[in-house]
C-alpha cells in the first residue's frame, strides 16, 4: 500500500492553479483527481440532509436526495474509471480525502458561502442548489478568469482530453489496464450505469452522464439517462433539488430558468432532527461519560474510513471490492440514524433542541485500521471477478 | 412507467385479446403479445397502488404495522375482490369423532374432511406480490407419474417441450441461480445454461446444515436411502448479474430494478421480508413485466370478470366485468368488452370459479376437479450452537434428494426446504419468544404470570433461543384427486359484491399422508445428524389441535398450506377428462385459454411459478398464431384462376 496520508488535495491545487485546461496527460489526471474529490465533498453534505429526515416523513425529499446521491457514487465510480483509462492511480483512502466542513466550494466563485453540514431545512437545499447549479446560470468567462461551476470544470476536462488524443493519438493517452474498469456488474441501480472506459467515446459519454445528471442537458431541466441508458428520464440534480426547496414539482415543459409550475409537493421542514453542522468528536469526547454518542460517532467515522478503503481497492483493480461497500454503507445508515435520533450531548444544544450528527472526521488512524480490516474482509470473501459474491463470511462493519 | 385505467373507460375501447388476471400468467402473456403488436386488455380485479412509489411504501407500513405477518398482511381487506387469507382458518376442539377439527371464515366456504390452508392475493401482480420468489424448475421424472409410478396424471409434453420456456422464464423474471448445481440435480439438463444472474449466497444456517450434515445417509421409513447434499435455490430476485448469461443473441443481463421510482431497488441485501414484501424490490414481481407494457396494453385495475361470455358455434365473444371505486364499498357497475381471444389468468382457484359461472368448458366435468397444493410440514428444533436466523430470503437452500426415484410410488414425494427465519412459521418467532420471556399471555389457567423477564435477562433468553432456531419446511407433492375441487353455489354463497364465492373441498390421500409421515420421519433423523434438539410437535395441545392436523396410525401430523394452488382445469389431451390442452387452450372453445397452475396435470415437489410462466410462454406463442390466423382478411369473392395468371 501507498502511504495513505500525504498532504494532497488535487482540488486545491487545480483549483489554485487557475481556470485553464488540462495541456499534458499529468495534469489531466490531477484533474480527475480533483474529480473525484468534488463528486465526494457533496456525499456526506447529502447524506445528512437525508438520513435527518425523520423516518416516514418527507418521503418525496428523501428519495430525491438518495437517488442524487446515489448517482455522485455512479460518477465518482466514472471519474475512476476514466482516470485508470489514462494510467492514472485513483486515491481515495486518505484522511485529507474528505474535507473538514464546512468546506469551501472547489471550482466556483470565491464569493459563494461553505458548505455546511445542515440537517433537512431550506437552508440545506440551499447549500444544494448552489453545489448543483448548472453552469448556464452563470455568465461566460474566459480562461484564466476563475471557475464559476462544477459544469465548466468538466467541460474544461473533456476540451482537454480532447486535445490530448488529437496531439498523442487515444493509444497515448488511453494506457490503463482494462481490468482496473468497474462494469456494471459490480454497481448498479443508480440513475445512469457504470461502463468501462476504453477510449474517447466512452470518456466523453461518461463526462456527459455526469454533467447532465448534475445539471440538465443541452439547456434543459432533464438529464438523458433515457437515450443513453434506456431508462426513465429524471431531471438534473439541480432541478430535482429546487422541486423541494420550493415545495412544487416541475412541468414537463418547464424552463431551467424559471420557477417548476407543476403540482404541490408535500415538504414538511419541521420533521428533521436539527443538528449543529460543525459538531466534532472532540466536542462529543467532552461527555462521553453521560452520552454514548461520542462512541457511536466514532465507530461512524471509522465504517466511513471503511468504504473510502472498500471504494479505493474497487478503483485499483478489484472492482468486485465494491460488493463490500453495500454492507458498509447499511452501517452508515444504521449508525446515522442512532446520532440524529438522540439529543446532542451536550445539554446546552439539547435544551435548544438540537440532536447529534455525524462528524465526518477521517483521521489517518482511522483509515489505516480501516485498511487493515478491508483486507481481511477481502481474503475472507474472495470477490474474484465473475464470481458469485458471496459475503457470508464476512462480518462487515466498522 | 406503469399506466392503469378504471373499468368503464377500458370498456370502450377495442382489444385483440383480454386477459382476466394480472399476476405473472397474465403479466407474461400481455408483454409477449404487446411485443408482437396486438393490443390487449388486461383486467384486475383488485388494487393497483403498489405500482407507484407511494402505494408500494404504503403496502410496506401495512405490512410493518399488521399483528400477524402472513402473506397478505401487506395488504388492506378489499370487500369489492376478497382474497382467502391464511388467517381465517382457526381450529376447533373435537368435541365427536367425526367432526372436522378447523373452523374456515372469510372469503372460501370449506367444507373437506380437512382444510385448504393457502391463501392468494387478489391485486395488481397477484399472488406474483407476496410469493418468496423460489423458482426451481420441474424434474423429467415429475411429468409422467403415472407412468413412472403409478399414481396421479402424466402431462401431455414433457420437459424437453418446456425447457426453452422455462429459459426464457428464468430471463423475464430474473433469476439468480447456479446451473452447475441445477444440472447435477437433474433439473437443467442444457449442458452451456447460465442463469441470468449469480447465484444468492447461502445463509449461516445452510452452512451449518451443510458442515453438519453433507454425505449423511437418512432412511425414510418406507426405505427409501439418500445420501444429503445442501442445493442451493434458484430464486428471483437480483443478485449479481453474471456476464456469461446469453439471451437470444445479447450477452448478459441487465437486473431490472424498483418500479415506480426511477433507478432504485437494490440487490438483495438480506432484508428477510421476502414474504409479503421486499422493502427494496430486490424480489422479482409482475409489476416489473407491466412496466415495460407499451400502450397497446390497458392495464384496468379494480374490475372484477364476472363471467365469459358465449358467442356462436363454440366461441366465445365477451368478457363481462364489474368495475368499482371505494374496496371499502361492493357498489360497482357491470361492463361488457368484446374480443377475439380470451385468456382466463387469474389464481387456480378463480379461473376455475370463473368457467364455472360462466358455464364454459367443462364438457369433462373436471373444472374445478384435481386442486392440489404443496401440503407442507414443518419441523423445528435448536441447534447446537448459534446459526443466525432471521437474516437473508426465506430459504436459500434445500434438501432435494427425497424429490426423486422410484420410492414415490409407496409415499409422495417431499422438498426439504432450509428455513432461514427461524420459528416463524412453526411458533411465530421471534414475536412469540419474546412474549413468552416476558410472560405475555397469561398462563393455562388465563391467569396473568408473574414471571416475566426483563432488561439483561431478557436479552440473554432471547438471544439464547432465537439465535439457535433451525426449522425446516417440507413440501409434499400431491397428486391430481378430482375429490379435491371448487365447486360454487350462488343461491347460498356469495361475495359483496355478488360474485360466487369458491367452495372447497380438500382431503389428503393416502399416498400424500404416507409423504407427510416420511417427511415428520426424515426430519426427526436430520435434526439427529445435526445434534439438534427437536421441538417439533404435531399432537393436539390441551385437546386443541393445531390446523391440518391428522393422524396416521399412532402419530399425530400435521401440515400447512403452500399457497401452491393448482390443477382446477387440468391439462390433457382427452376432452374427455381433460379442460385444456397442453397450449392450456380450453378444449371446448377455440379462442378461451385458461393459463396458471390451473392448468398443470401434477405439481412435482418445486415451487410452481416457474413451470406456469413457462406454460404461458408458450401459450403466447400459440394465441399469436390464433390472433394471427384470425386477423387474415376473409376472401369475400374467391379471384378467378385465370385473372391471376394474366397479372403474373
Amino acid at each position: 500500500m501507498t502511504n495513505t496520508d500525504e498532504a494532497v488535495t488535487h482540488v486545491d491545487e487545480v483549483h489554485a492553479a487557475g481556470f485553464h485546461r488540462p495541456k499534458t496527460v499529468t495534469q489531466l489526471r490531477r484533474f480527475l483527481h480533483a474529480a473525484l474529490e468534488v463528486e465526494h465533498l457533496t456525499i456526506p453534505v447529502y447524506m445528512t440532509g437525508m438520513y435527518t429526515i425523520r423516518p416516514g416523513t418527507n418521503r418525496t425529499a428523501y428519495y430525491t436526495i438518495r437517488s442524487v446521491l446515489l448517482e455522485e457514487m455512479l460518477h465518482m465510480t466514472l471519474v475512476a474509471n476514466l482516470l485508470n483509462a489514462v494510467g492514472g492511480t485513483p486515491r481515495v483512502a486518505h484522511s485529507r480525502f474528505v474535507r473538514s466542513y464546512p468546506a469551501t466550494l472547489p471550482m466556483s466563485d470565491a464569493s459563494l458561502r461553505p458548505i455546511h453540514l445542515r440537517h433537512f431545512s431550506p437552508e440545506a437545499l440551499q447549500t444544494f442548489l448552489t453545489i448543483e447549479r448548472p453552469r448556464s446560470f452563470h455568465t461566460n468567462v474566459s480562461e484564466g478568469s476563475g471557475w464559476t461551476s462544477i459544469g465548466q470544470f468538466y467541460a474544461a476536462i473533456n476540451e482537454g482530453l480532447t486535445e490530448l488524443v488529437r496531439e498523442h493519438g487515444e493509444d497515448g493517452v488511453f494506457t490503463g489496464d482494462p481490468a482496473r474498469q468497474v462494469g456494471p456488474e459490480d454497481f448498479y441501480n443508480s440513475g445512469g450505469e457504470v461502463f468501462p472506459i476504453t477510449g474517447l467515446d466512452s470518456a466523453q459519454t461518461a463526462l456527459e452522464v455526469i454533467s447532465e445528471q448534475g445539471e440538465g442537458a443541452h439547456d434543459s431541466i432533464w438529464d438523458r439517462d433515457d437515450q443513453l441508458f434506456g431508462e426513465v428520464r429524471q431531471l438534473g440534480h439541480f432541478f430535482r433539488f429546487n422541486e423541494i426547496h420550493t415545495g412544487r414539482h416541475y412541468g414537463p415543459n418547464d424552463a431551467p430558468s424559471l420557477p417548476p409550475s407543476g403540482p404541490l409537493l408535500d415538504v414538511s421542514w419541521d420533521d428533521a432532527y436539527p443538528i449543529v453542522g460543525d459538531s466534532t468528536v472532540a466536542d462529543y469526547h467532552r461527555f462521553q461519560e453521560s452520552s454514548a454518542v461520542h462512541a457511536k460517532a466514532v465507530e461512524f467515522n471509522a465504517a466511513y474510513a471503511t468504504l473510502l478503503c472498500c471504494l479505493e481497492r474497487a478503483f485499483r483493480g478489484l472492482p468486485r471490492a465494491l460488493a463490500l461497500a453495500i454492507p458498509t454503507m447499511l452501517t452508515l445508515r444504521d449508525l446515522s440514524e442512532q446520532l440524529y435520533r438522540n439529543p446532542h450531548p451536550n445539554p446546552e444544544f439539547a435544551r435548544d433542541g438540537y440532536f447529534a450528527s455525524a462528524t465526518f472526521e477521517i483521521t489517518p488512524h482511522l483509515v489505516r485500521e480501516a485498511q487493515k480490516r478491508v483486507d481481511q474482509h477481502i481474503d475472507e470473501a474472495g470477490l474474484e471477478t465473475g464470481e458469485p459474491v458471496d459475503l457470508s463470511g464476512v462480518t462487515v462493519g466498522a | 412507467m406503469t399506466l392503469t385505467t378504471t373499468g368503464a373507460e377500458a370498456a370502450r375501447g377495442h382489444y385483440d385479446a383480454v386477459i382476466v388476471g394480472a399476476g405473472w400468467a397474465g403479466s407474461l402473456i400481455a408483454k409477449n403479445l404487446d411485443a408482437r403488436g396486438w393490443r390487449v386488455l388486461v383486467l384486475e380485479a383488485g388494487e393497483g397502488e403498489t405500482q407507484t412509489w407511494s402505494g408500494y411504501l404504503d403496502s410496506l407500513e401495512t405490512f410493518h404495522s399488521a399483528v400477524a405477518k402472513v402473506p397478505n398482511s401487506a395488504y388492506r381487506h378489499n370487500r369489492a375482490a376478497p382474497s382467502p387469507d391464511v388467517l381465517d382458518l382457526s381450529p376447533k376442539q373435537l368435541s365427536a369423532q367425526d367432526e372436522r377439527e378447523y373452523i374456515a371464515n372469510g372469503y372460501f366456504v370449506q367444507n373437506g374432511p380437512l382444510p385448504y390452508g393457502s391463501d392468494y392475493i387478489r391485486a395488481l401482480g397477484g399472488a406474483g406480490m407476496h410469493w418468496l420468489g423460489a423458482v426451481p424448475r420441474m424434474h423429467a421424472e415429475d411429468f409422467a407419474t403415472h407412468e413412472n409410478f403409478g399414481y396421479g396424471r402424466d402431462w401431455p409434453i414433457d420437459a424437453s417441450v418446456l425447457e426453452p420456456y422455462y429459459a426464457e422464464a428464468e430471463h423475464q423474471l430474473g433469476v439468480s441461480g447456479d446451473a452447475a448445481e441445477q444440472r447435477d440435480l437433474g433439473v437443467v439438463t442444457d449442458r452451456d445454461y447460465v442463469y441470468p444472474m449469480h447465484q444468492i449466497p447461502p445463509s449461516h444456517i445452510d452452512n451449518h446444515c451443510r458442515e453438519k450434515v453433507d454425505g449423511a445417509t437418512i432412511t425414510d421409513p418406507m426405505g427409501a436411502e439418500r445420501t444429503l447434499h445442501v442445493t442451493g435455490l434458484p430464486q428471483a430476485r437480483n443478485s449479481t448479474p453474471n456476464p456469461n448469461h446469453h439471451h437470444n443473441t445479447t450477452h448478459g443481463y441487465q437486473p431490472k430494478g424498483a418500479v415506480g421510482l426511477p433507478n432504485y431497488g437494490e440487490r438483495c441485501v438480506g432484508n428477510a421480508s421476502c414474504v409479503p414484501i421486499c422493502p427494496v424490490q430486490a424480489k422479482s414481481s409482475p409489476q416489473r413485466l407491466q412496466d415495460d407494457f407499451s400502450d397497446r396494453v390497458t392495464l384496468a385495475t379494480r374490475s372484477v370478470a364476472t363471467r365469459v361470455l358465449r358467442g356462436h358455434d363454440d366461441r366465445v365473444r365477451a368478457v363481462e366485468y364489474r368495475s368499482y371505486g371505494d374496496p371499502a364499498s361492493p357498489v360497482s357497475e357491470p361492463h361488457t368488452v368484446r374480443t377475439d381471444i380470451v385468456v382466463l389468468a387469474g389464481h387456480a382457484i378463480e379461473n376455475a370459479r370463473l368457467l364455472l359461472f360462466s358455464e364454459l368448458a367443462n364438457s369433462s366435468g373436471h373444472v374445478g376437479r384435481n386442486l392440489m397444493d404443496h401440503p407442507t410440514t414443518l419441523a423445528w428444533a435448536l441447534a447446537d450452537s448459534q446459526v443466525g436466523p432471521f437474516r437473508g430470503p426465506g430459504h436459500t437452500s434445500g434438501w432435494e434428494e427425497f424429490r426423486f426415484g422410484r420410492e414415490r410410488a409407496s409415499r409422495a414425494p417431499f422438498r426439504i426446504e432450509i428455513s432461514n427465519w427461524g420459528w416463524q412459521w412453526s411458533t411465530g418467532a421471534p414475536m412469540s419468544n419474546v412474549a413468552a420471556a416476558l410472560g405475555l399471555g397469561g398462563d393455562a389457567d388465563g391467569s396473568v404470570r408473574d414471571s416475566g423477564h426483563l432488561g439483561p435477562e431478557l436479552r440473554r433468553l432471547l438471544g439464547d433461543s432465537i439465535s439457535r432456531q433451525l426449522q425446516l419446511q417440507i413440501a409434499i407433492e400431491q397428486w391430481a384427486d378430482p375429490q379435491n375441487r371448487v365447486t360454487i353455489d350462488p343461491s347460498r354463497y356469495r361475495d359483496a359484491m355478488g360474485n360466487p364465492r369458491p367452495i372447497i373441498t380438500y382431503d389428503l390421500d393416502d399416498h400424500v399422508r404416507d409423504g407427510v409421515f416420511a417427511a415428520y420421519h426424515v426430519s426427526e433423523r436430520i435434526f439427529g445428524e445435526l445434534g439438534a434438539t427437536s421441538y417439533t410437535h404435531h399432537a393436539p395441545i390441551n385437546g386443541a389441535p393445531r390446523i391440518g392436523h391428522f393422524r396416521r396410525g399412532d402419530t399425530d401430523l400435521t401440515y400447512s398450506g403452500a399457497g401452491h394452488g393448482a390443477g382446477t382445469h387440468i391439462m390433457g389431451t382427452d376432452p374427455g377428462d381433460s379442460v385444456v390442452d397442453s397450449f392450456q387452450r380450453t378444449h371446448d372453445h377455440p379462442n378461451l385459454y385458461a393459463v396458471g397452475c390451473g392448468s398443470m396435470p401434477s405439481v412435482g415437489t418445486s415451487n410452481p411459478t416457474l413451470t406456469m410462466a413457462a406454460l404461458a410462454l408458450r401459450s403466447a406463442e400459440r394465441i399469436h398464431r390464433d390472433l394471427v390466423e384470425l386477423s387474415q382478411p376473409a376472401v369475400v369473392r374467391p379471384r378467378p384462376a385465370e385473372d391471376a395468371k394474366e397479372m403474373v
